[in-house]
């Protein structure tokens, strides 16, 4: 056996299991010469509590679209950033209260979303107690469509304290989105919303003819056939 | 009327022993006594004592007309015209093999279901890569059956966020223009933002 060799077995058997893990899933997937950087931020990601998938999901989407393995290093590193700042956010506003993988993510895609962290902190804030991944979403759609953060974060409060929840949020900034492509501006669109609350339409349901085509994928760690 | 053997007839009268007869014979008169017996043992009221009898007797009720309509053999004739029956084998059929949403579709409230639309005009192949396929490709391949260039796929996912792309031709990154949210992906372009909710119930 060659030293180099020896070294990987040595690296294998004494890396945690979850480091083995992302490193089984990684291989073949991205760049050899990424790999060593990407397992040691996956590693200190898992060593601190924070979701380590987002960070493999980064990585794969790396590998498949070909990026060069600095790059891919980057944008996970870039990612790693995001959910620990998701993470200090949830902790500062929850006193302390440990946030889940799925409401850490949640906040890291606002903030990828440019969702700035005073105004997560603000709505979280205000929505104690509530899942922020909705809620941040539906602030975020609406200043992609040219809103205040003021203003959208306003009516998401408020659409929440008539009673809407999770992701009816959503509901209420695609009425929003609907009242602008009916031509009305945007402080109309606002108020017509505004007045409508709670009663927000919710979307279409599918067609059965749309839903009967509906088929399940492979589970991921399974090439598809 | 069926007439009797006269040999038999001559037994029947007595005026012979039953031993002079054919087995045949024998077996008509052994049918022809078990006759006479159920005829002597009968009760003797005329044809019109019975219809009377059965005139007088109550009619029975609309329970118990039901109840002997369902329990009664009938003899239901039905006149179709070949071309009506052929049409009519033709639909269930079709019903039969019509794809449903079959037992392999029932979803869990952890699930819902993604429509993915885009126009590829002349693209040979297009596909939906993304972190609900780990990133590989090949698992959602769309489809443009009319060759109108608009290619369609709708499959389940697990209810949240989910990242993608399309891919035209096996190499082409495309970010879809509906999604409606986008996130870069930090390769320099831009992911769609797609957020599955489970479906009404």
């Amino acid at each position: 056996m060659t030293v180099g060799r020896a070294a990987v077995w040595w690296l294998v058997a004494t890396a945690p299991l979850a480091g083995q893990e992302a490193r089984a899933r990684l291989a073949g997937r991205v760049p050899g010469a990424a790999l060593p950087a990407l397992d040691s931020i996956v590693l200190a990601a898992g060593d601190e509590g924070i979701p380590t998938e987002p960070l493999i999901q980064k990585a794969l989407e790396g590998g498949a679209k070909g990026a060069p393995p600095e790059r891919i290093v980057a944008a996970v590193s870039l990612s790693a950033s995001q959910l620990r700042r998701a993470r200090a956010l949830l902790r500062s506003t929850s006193e302390g209260q440990p946030a889940g993988p799925a409401e850490v993510t949640a906040v890291a895609a606002a903030l990828a979303r440019g969702v700035s962290p005073q105004l997560v902190e603000s709505l979280t804030a205000a929505l104690s107690g509530e899942p922020t991944g909705p809620s941040l979403h539906a602030v975020a759609d609406l200043i992609g469509h040219g809103f205040t953060e003021d203003a959208a974060v306003g009516l998401i409060v408020d659409a929440a304290h008539q009673g809407l929840r999770g992701l009816r949020l959503l509901d209420v900034a695609a009425a929003v989105v609907l009242e602008l492509q009916r031509g009305r501006s945007r402080a109309m669109a606002l108020a017509r919303v505004q007045d409508m609350l709670p009663t927000v339409p919710a979307p279409p349901r599918l067609a059965p003819a749309t839903v009967s085509k509906a088929r399940r994928l492979p589970p991921p760690s399974e090439p598809p056939p | 009327m069926t007439r009797i053997d006269p040999l038999v007839h001559r037994v029947l009268d007595g005026e012979l022993p039953s031993e002079v007869l054919t087995p045949a014979q024998r077996a008509e008169l052994d049918r022809l006594e078990r006759a006479g017996t159920l005829l002597a043992d009968g009760p003797l009221t005329s044809v019109a004592d019975r219809v009377m009898a059965e005139v007088r007797r109550p009619a029975p009720g609309v329970a118990q007309r039901l109840a002997r309509w369902f329990a009664e053999r009938h003899t239901i004739t039905i006149s179709v015209r070949p071309a009506w029956s052929l049409a009519l084998a033709a639909v269930l059929a079709a019903i039969a093999i019509m794809p449903g949403r079959g037992p392999g579709l029932i979803l869990s409230a952890e699930e819902g279901i993604a429509q993915f639309v885009g126009r590829f005009p002349g693209a040979k192949s297009v596909e939906v890569v993304g972190s609900f396929t780990d990133w590989r490709p090949g698992a959602v391949v769309l489809r443009d059956d009319d060759h109108d260039g608009v290619w369609r796929g709708v499959v389940v996912l697990p209810v949240g966020q989910h990242e993608y792309m399309f891919v035209v031709d096996g190499e082409r990154w495309v970010t879809d223009p509906l999604a409606g949210r986008f996130v870069d992906d930090g390769f320099g372009r831009q992911n769609a933002l797609l957020i599955v909710r489970p479906v009404p119930r």
